[in-house]
Parts: structure tokens; C-alpha cells; sequence
């Protein structure tokens, strides 16, 4: 979705002015501000003595309920409440926040009250009172909270972010329950003016990490944060590397655990993916119920993983060395076999490969799109007419299908689906090499990748961290997953 | 950066546009699975290789396919490589040697040589060309030309080369490589032993016959065969027999009993005294007694010592009769003992390597056979 230029915000005229004395005057200019929004709510009372009161806020943002009973009621039927002192007058009230909220605010600037109103306040505005004093009371609909969609687990929470902030912060601190949880809230974009929460454990979390993210995050100038993707692309080292720099995560398990390592999350309002700072390589290929499950299981699991990681770059680039440029490294009847079932094919194996890489990233692209009633159909067609028509008609060969469908699926065992993107990405550029210099290219593109990757320093840590450079005592959590018992 | 991807992006498709590559599909291969090397009539150097058909191979194969597996084309040149360009002729798709299983060699070349020489500088090319396959077994021919052998119809795979290999595995040896054929003919001193292959009488199906001897001494021409079980035994002296069975012989009174040993181990010593060389020969098998046809009961200590005497004394003379064919028919050592003198006494080696041959035969060499049982199967006496 493109963001409007940064120019010419509205409206700034009116906001920059000062609360004066009267109601009259204050109520046009906040009229004048709100104007053409039909969803704020100007509402006028005379209590008793006389006394003016104008409440303005926006209508579905909040708690009617509370708001009827526990504000408009006592005042309209008694009067001005009575505290500790007398109270004069409403101008009082509102002086020493006399309203039965929990949140209440004073402010003197239409510029802070109109964010206020948006975001959820009541304003109360009295005759004679040179402030506004605001109530928090907000409420809106909100998606309760569900199971992790894209980062399913046997074992674990079941418990998944949500859109909104408080309830994502409130997971967190129900887990990690500590003072030293720290979270430091930050306000982006001109226009939506998120609510972004930098979250991290006090002592754990190493200071320099902490202030590069901050500044990081603080020299952010953009008109509006729809995700947290909006942040991630600001806060990340470089944009032009096909793998991801941080962790994004829907789940509070994983981010209490990137905490207690030293991590550093970010919560963005709107967004129910929550972002880890900084990511490893390998982080990419654990997945939150490896330090549930059972370790000698998880060992497996994670090797399982790396050789399905690796076989989904390479398969595809060392299929096509190997059947056209070095056939003879191949056993002799599996070579007769491919020969045998290439027979028919009208293509070059580079051009056969390259069509079902494309069709099979066109089927995935298909499957995220396409309206759910549609789904299965995607399925049958890519089954039947992309697999089984396109062989026995001879257009496409045999191995090609299980070649092309192999490396497909085990980009999908990497249990952080945003790591398999670059996995899918680089396959292409190594099957052009591997077509025009058989395995001399594929070994060409591998050393280019693992020089980008050892580049890699997301925010201070290599991206390699702990095979390079080598961190001995992190390895026991890389190559198998070490039991807790007895270890620190 | 920017510079660098240019470059690289300018090389591969420099690459590409002046078909610079040498990308082959598949189906422009001619796979050459199978090679032999016979003596045309004129006396000339003919090569036959096996070519798989691959459509008849791989693919939906639902039922018996129509198509052969395999040609066998032949043609005849100066050399190897001389020969596979004539036989290129009548190809449609590049030969392609790196996937050949099998090299036969017929009896006539391997006998006779080509004009005078051992077939063997023809098999320089083996080692030499870069996309030609080490890892081929090498037969001889007994009684017959290779492109007689390529052209018999395998009974369990579609092609005879490549089941050649499991043919010496079944039997109990170890394949017999071509690499390995190289390592032991290019020491001086005498003779190789290569397995041998004839066609049976219908010239449809293959049979094991036996070992063929190269002189090396003589430019590896060939100078006579082992029967199969002489070849077994001089295999165990060699160390490369896995697995053999021993029967003792026939006779009407006592009938026969079988062993099948599992572990054929052998101690070879070489002495030197006044006399000359000695050279003991020591076999030690163990096996399990797989039939028993005597009234002799193995569950008996007095009669298992017996059995064991019995088939150890049989063992015994089929090794010294076989050394004695060595030492008098032939007059080559078959059994590479040279290679144990060559170790255990460097500096004589090198006067003896020349003329090992005549060493040999004059040499005294004792053997004695030591067979054991692990179990006497799955009775006491004969049933």
C-alpha cells in the first residue's frame, strides 16, 4: 500500500492554538478541527448552577457503557461530585480530574486533546476552565486472541498476537514477570501515530544493542506504519539481502524467550508480528517447540531441517549439473532412467526446470491469494494439469516434476516461513549458473551466498553466529540441542 | 557492488550468447554401457559396445516394451579410439564411454594380441581418457568373441553389463575391476589372473568359466584358464574369494559332505635359505556344514574330527594339484606370490622380478589346508 507524501498535514492551524477561558470559543475550535468528521460526538449539558460542560468524543471508540453510567449519570442527577473538599464548580472538577477514570489527563493544546479524542478519550470541556481534561475510556472491537497461524506447534501456547498493542504487551508481562521487563514506547508516523513498543529485560539486553535499535527507531520519519514490516525495513542493516535480518514472530513464548536471551522485541500497534532483534541464521531454522519436545527428537528435527534447507537451494541447480554437464557422476542406472524418461521432452532440462520452478511459485503465490472456497481447486489443477498432463503429454519430463516438487516442499520444513523466501529466492540465479557452468557455477553461487552471508552484521551480531565466527559454548544450541538439566 | 554484479552479470551471459558451454542433454548421449575388444577376421583391432536404448528402459514401461534395450554396434580401427569414431558413424548421439560397466576381451586378441602385441596398450585409453569409466569389471572370453557375450540376453536386468559384477559376487569373489587389473599388471614378475566368461551352448545365455591367466612376462597374452573351482581356490590364495563351498568327492561307498566356508582366511610364508626360496602356503577356513550325505553323525566328537580331516585333506590336494599346474603346466605364478617376495625381500626382487616366471616353477611351495565348522546345521547324522 503506497504512503501519501509527507507534505502538508491539515488542520495545523487550529490544533497549534491554546485552550482559553471560554467554552464558546474553545468548542468552534475544536468543531473547526474536527470538521467533516461525522464520527465525533459533541455533546452539551447544563448541570444545575448553570454550569456549562461539553463533552467530545468519537462514537464506537468508546465505553458507552462506563461512560453513561459511572460519568453522565452522577453528574447530570447530583450534580457536580463532591470529593474531599467542596467542589465549586465543574471548572474545579475538571482542575483536579474529578471523573471516575482510570486514565485522566489534563492538557492545555487542541493539538494533544484531538490526538487524545482519536485515540479513544472523552474530553471535557468546562466553562471558565482553561484546560481539557481528558478520560480514558477507550474501547473498540478487537479479534480475540487465536492459535499461531504461520507458526503452528504440537506443543506450546496456543496463544497468538493479536492487532492490538495492550493485549500483545499484557501476554508478554503475564510471562515474564519481572520489573526489569522494560518497555519503552515510541510514536510513528505522522499519520497513524503507532504506538511502537521496544520491549527488552533490563541487564540481559546489552546497552549498545539497546541504543543503536533506539536511535534506530527514533530517526524513523514516515507518514504511517500500517506493520510491523514498516519498522523491520528502517531498523535493518541493509535492504538489499534476501534473507531476513530480524525474527518476526506471532507467538509470546517466542519473543519471552528472544528476551531472556538478550534480544530485544518490537511491538508495533496494528501488527500481530512482533519483531526480534537481533536474528541468526540458524534462528531461521528453529523452530519454539524444539526446546519443548524431547531432545534427542529435536536433534533429529533440526537435521532433518538444515539437510532439507540445503536440498531445497541446490536440488534443482544439481539436478540439471549433473544430467547435462557431468553425467557420468551419476549412478549408471539412475542415469538410464532420466535418459529414458527425458526422451520426449521438447525443452532443454535449464528451460524444463525453470518453468516448473516458476509454475510452482505461481501455485504458492496462488494459495495465499486465492479466496478459501477456491482453494482446493488451485490444488487439482496444479496436481493434474501442471504434474500428470504436462508428463504424459510429453511437454514436461518425469524427474523434473519430482525434482522441482521435492525442493518446493522442503522450503516449506523451514519452520520460520519467512526463511524459506530466500531459500526459494536463490534457487533461480543458481540454475542460471549451474545451466551455463554446470556444478563449477552452482559451487560459484554457493561461495557468492556464503560471502554475502558472513558479510551479514545485523545489527552488530554475525549473521553466522556461532559456526563463524566460531562461539564454542553457543554451538551446543546449533548443532543439537543441548538438554537444560545440569547446564547452565 | 553495482560494478561487480555488472561483471558478473556481462560473463554469464557472454557465456550464453556465444554458446560458449558444453551443456549435453541426456538424449544427445549415446550411453556405451558395455565394451569389448575382439581380432576381426583380417587380423585388425574390431571394438563392440553395448549402447543402452533408454526409451526401452526407463519411462512408463506398462508391460513388456517392444523396443530392445540395448544395440550392440562393432567396428574396427587402429586403435580404441579409432575404433569408437567408426562406431560413431553409425550413431545418431556422441558416445559417451563414462558409464561403462563391463570390458570383455575376446579369447583370439587376448591370445594372439594385434599384430604380434598384447591387447593391453589398447587399454591405455581406459586410463587415459578423462570421461572414461575405471570402475568396469574386465572379463575374458572363454571360447568366444566379446560381441558375442554383449549380445546375450541377461535373465534378470536389461543389461548384461551390468550384471557382470554381481555374477562374481553371487559366486563368492570380489569383483574384479579394471583399476585393479591395472595395479597388477604393471608390476614385472608373473602372471594376472582375470575371470573369464563364455557363452553357453545356445550362445543365448552366459556362464562363469573359470579364470584366464596373462603372462606378464609374455605382454600379457594369454596362455591358458583355470576350470571355475581352481579358480575358486587360487582366488582364496589371493585373498579375494569372500565366501566358497567345499565338497569332498564323490565316492559310493561313504557319499559326500559339503562346507560352506564363511571366512576364507590364508598365511602365505616365504623363506630364503641356502636352498632357495620356500614358500608355505597356510588356508584357514571356517563354515558351517551345509550337507552331509555320509553315514558320519558331526554331533560326535570322534566322527566331527573326521569330517573336518575328510575336507581338509580334499582341500589340500585340489590347492597342491592347482599349484602344481601352475608350477608345471604353465609354468607362471598365478598366485602373486611374486608381490609377497617383492615385500619381504626388496633387494633380491630386483634381480628375480625379470625372470620370475622360471623362479617360480622351480620354487617349492607347500600348502596345507586347515577347514573347521561353526555348526554343523540344523541335525546330527544324515537323514
Amino acid at each position: 500500500m503506497p504512503t501519501p507524501s509527507n507534505e502538508g498535514i491539515p488542520s495545523q492551524e487550529n490544533s497549534a492554538r491554546t485552550v482559553s477561558s471560554n467554552l464558546k470559543e474553545n468548542e468552534q475550535t475544536l468543531i473547526s478541527i474536527f470538521e467533516h468528521c461525522s464520527d465525533v460526538v459533541f455533546r452539551r449539558l447544563t448541570l444545575h448552577n448553570d454550569a456549562k460542560l461539553l463533552l467530545v468524543y468519537i462514537d464506537g471508540m468508546i465505553d458507552k457503557d462506563f461512560v453513561q453510567s459511572s460519568i453522565l449519570k452522577p453528574l447530570i442527577y447530583e450534580g457536580v461530585p463532591q470529593g474531599l473538599g467542596a467542589l465549586d464548580s465543574l471548572a474545579q472538577m475538571c482542575d483536579q480530574e474529578f471523573v471516575a477514570a482510570l486514565q485522566t489527563k489534563r492538557v492545555t493544546s487542541f493539538e494533544e486533546a484531538a490526538d487524545h479524542i482519536l485515540k479513544g478519550s472523552v474530553a471535557f470541556l468546562a466553562d471558565g476552565e482553561t484546560s481539557i481534561l481528558l478520560a480514558d475510556v477507550a474501547q473498540f472491537e478487537t479479534r480475540s486472541i487465536e492459535e499461531p497461524s504461520t507458526e503452528a506447534s504440537l506443543r506450546g501456547t496456543r496463544e497468538s498476537f493479536t492487532e492490538h498493542l495492550r493485549t500483545n504487551t499484557t501476554m508478554l508481562r503475564r510471562i515474564i514477570v519481572t520489573p526489569d521487563l522494560k518497555m519503552e514506547t515510541f510514536q510513528i508516523g505522522k499519520l497513524t501515530k503507532t504506538d511502537v513498543v521496544l520491549a527488552y529485560i533490563r541487564g540481559l539486553a546489552s546497552d549498545n544493542l539497546l541504543e543503536e535499535v533506539r536511535s534506530r527507531i527514533e530517526t524513523i520519519d514516515i507518514q504511517g506504519v500500517l506493520e510491523s514490516g514498516y519498522i523491520e525495513e528502517y531498523i535493518e542493516d541493509t535492504n538489499y539481502s534476501p534473507f531476513p535480518q530480524m525474527m518476526s514472530t506471532e507467538r509470546a513464548d517466542v519473543v519471552s524467550a528472544g528476551l531472556m536471551e538478550g534480544r530485544i522485541a518490537v511491538f508495533v500497534n496494528g501488527s500481530p508480528i512482533v519483531l526480534i532483534v537481533p536474528m541468526t541464521f540458524w534462528d531461521g531454522l528453529q523452530a519454539p517447540d524444539d526446546y519443548y519436545e524431547r531432545f534427542l527428537y529435536v536433534t533429529m528435527n533440526r537435521w532433518i531441517r538444515y539437510l532439507f534447507a540445503l536440498f531445497s537451494i541446490l536440488f534443482p541447480s544439481i539436478y540439471i549439473a549433473l544430467t547435462t554437464y557431468h553425467p557420468e557422476m551419476m549412478p549408471p542406472k539412475l542415469m538410464m532412467s532420466i535418459t529414458g524418461l527425458r526422451e520426449q521432452s521438447p525443452f532443454p532440462t535449464v528451460i524444463e526446470v525453470f518453468l516448473m520452478e516458476f509454475m510452482f511459485e505461481g501455485l504458492r503465490e496462488a494459495g495465499i491469494r486465492l479466496p478459501q472456497q477456491i482453494g482446493p481447486l488451485v490444488s487439482i489443477v496444479g496436481a493434474l494439469v501442471i504434474g500428470q498432463a504436462a508428463v504424459q503429454a510429453g511437454i514436461i519430463s518425469a524427474p523434473i516434476v519430482i525434482v522441482v516438487s521435492a525442493a518446493g516442499i522442503s522450503s516449506f520444513v523451514i519452520p520460520r516461513y519467512r526463511f524459506g523466501y530466500p531459500l526459494r529466492m536463490l534457487r533461480f540465479p543458481l540454475l542460471i549458473l549451474s545451466g551455463v557452468f554446470g556444478l563449477f557455477g552452482v559451487a560459484l553461487g554457493l561461495i557468492l551466498i556464503m560471502i554475502h552471508l558472513i558479510h551479514l552484521t545485523p545489527l552488530g551480531t554475525p549473521y553466522l553466529q556461532p559456526i563463524a565466527p566460531t562461539k564454542k559454548s553457543k554451538l551446543k544450541d546449533v548443532f543439537w540441542r543441548r538438554p537444560r538439566k545440569g547446564t547452565s | 557492488m553495482k560494478k561487480t554484479m555488472i561483471i558478473i552479470c556481462l560473463l554469464v551471459f557472454s557465456a550464453v550468447t556465444s554458446s560458449c558451454w558444453n551443456l549435453k542433454e541426456p538424449n544427445q548421449l549415446a550411453i556405451v554401457i558395455g565394451g569389448g575388444l575382439d581380432l576381426s577376421q583380417d587380423g585388425q583391432l574390431e571394438v563392440s559396445s553395448q549402447i543402452a536404448v533408454p526409451a526401452a528402459l526407463g519411462g512408463e514401461n506398462n508391460g513388456p516394451s517392444k523396443k530392445r534395450s540395448f544395440v550392440v554396434v562393432n567396428a574396427t580401427g587402429k586403435n580404441f579410439m579409432d575404433a569408437g569414431q567408426n562406431l560413431q558413424m553409425q550413431l545418431s548421439r556422441t558416445l559417451f564411454y563414462a558409464h561403462r560397466q563391463t570390458i570383455l576381451v575376446g579369447q583370439r586378441i587376448a591370445e594372439q594380441g594385434v599384430a604380434g602385441q598384447g591387447f593391453l596398450k589398447y587399454l591405455d585409453m581406459i586410463v587415459r581418457n578423462p570421461k572414461s569409466e575405471m570402475r568396469s569389471v574386465i572379463w575374458i572370453v572363454k571360447g568366444g568373441t566379446a560381441k558375442d557375450i554383449l549380445a546375450t540376453e541377461p535373465t534378470f536386468d536389461a543389461l548384461i553389463s551390468t550384471t557382470l559384477y554381481s555374477v562374481q559376487m553371487a559366486l563368492g569373489m570380489k569383483p574384479y575391476y579394471y583399476r585393479e587389473f591395472l595395479c597388477e599388471s604393471l608390476p614385472k614378475g608373473g602372471a594376472v589372473l582375470l575371470p573369464a566368461i563364455s557363452t553357453n551352448s545356445s550362445k543365448k545365455k552366459f556362464i562363469y568359466s573359470g579364470a584366464a591367466i596373462l603372462d606378464k612376462e609374455h605382454e600379457l597374452h594369454l596362455i591358458g584358464f583355470l576350470n571355475p573351482e581352481e579358480s575358486y581356490y587360487a582366488n582364496w590364495i589371493k585373498g579375494r574369494q569372500k565366501t566358497l563351498t567345499v565338497t569332498t568327492s564323490e565316492s559310493q561307498k561313504e557319499g559326500n559332505i559339503s562346507l560352506r566356508v564363511k571366512s576364507p582366511k590364508r598365511h602365505i610364508r616365504v623363506e630364503k635359505d641356502a636352498q632357495g626360496m620356500h614358500v608355505h602356503i597356510q588356508l584357514h577356513g571356517f563354515g558351517n556344514i551345509v550337507e552331509n550325505n555320509t553315514s558320519l553323525d558331526p554331533s560326535e566328537a570322534q566322527d566331527l574330527g573326521a569330517i573336518q580331516k575328510k575336507l581338509s585333506q580334499e582341500a589340500e590336494r585340489d590347492v597342491v594339484k592347482l599349484i602344481q599346474k601352475a608350477q608345471k603346466q604353465y609354468k607362471v605364478d598365478i598366485l602373486g606370490l611374486g608381490e609377497l617376495v617383492h615385500q619381504k625381500y626388496p633387494h633380491e626382487w630386483k634381480s628375480l622380478q625379470k625372470n620370475w616366471n622360471d623362479t617360480f616353477s622351480k620354487m617349492t611351495i607347500t600348502a596345507e589346508v586347515h577347514l573347521r565348522y561353526h555348526d554343523p546345521g540344523q541335525t546330527n547324522a544324515s537323514m
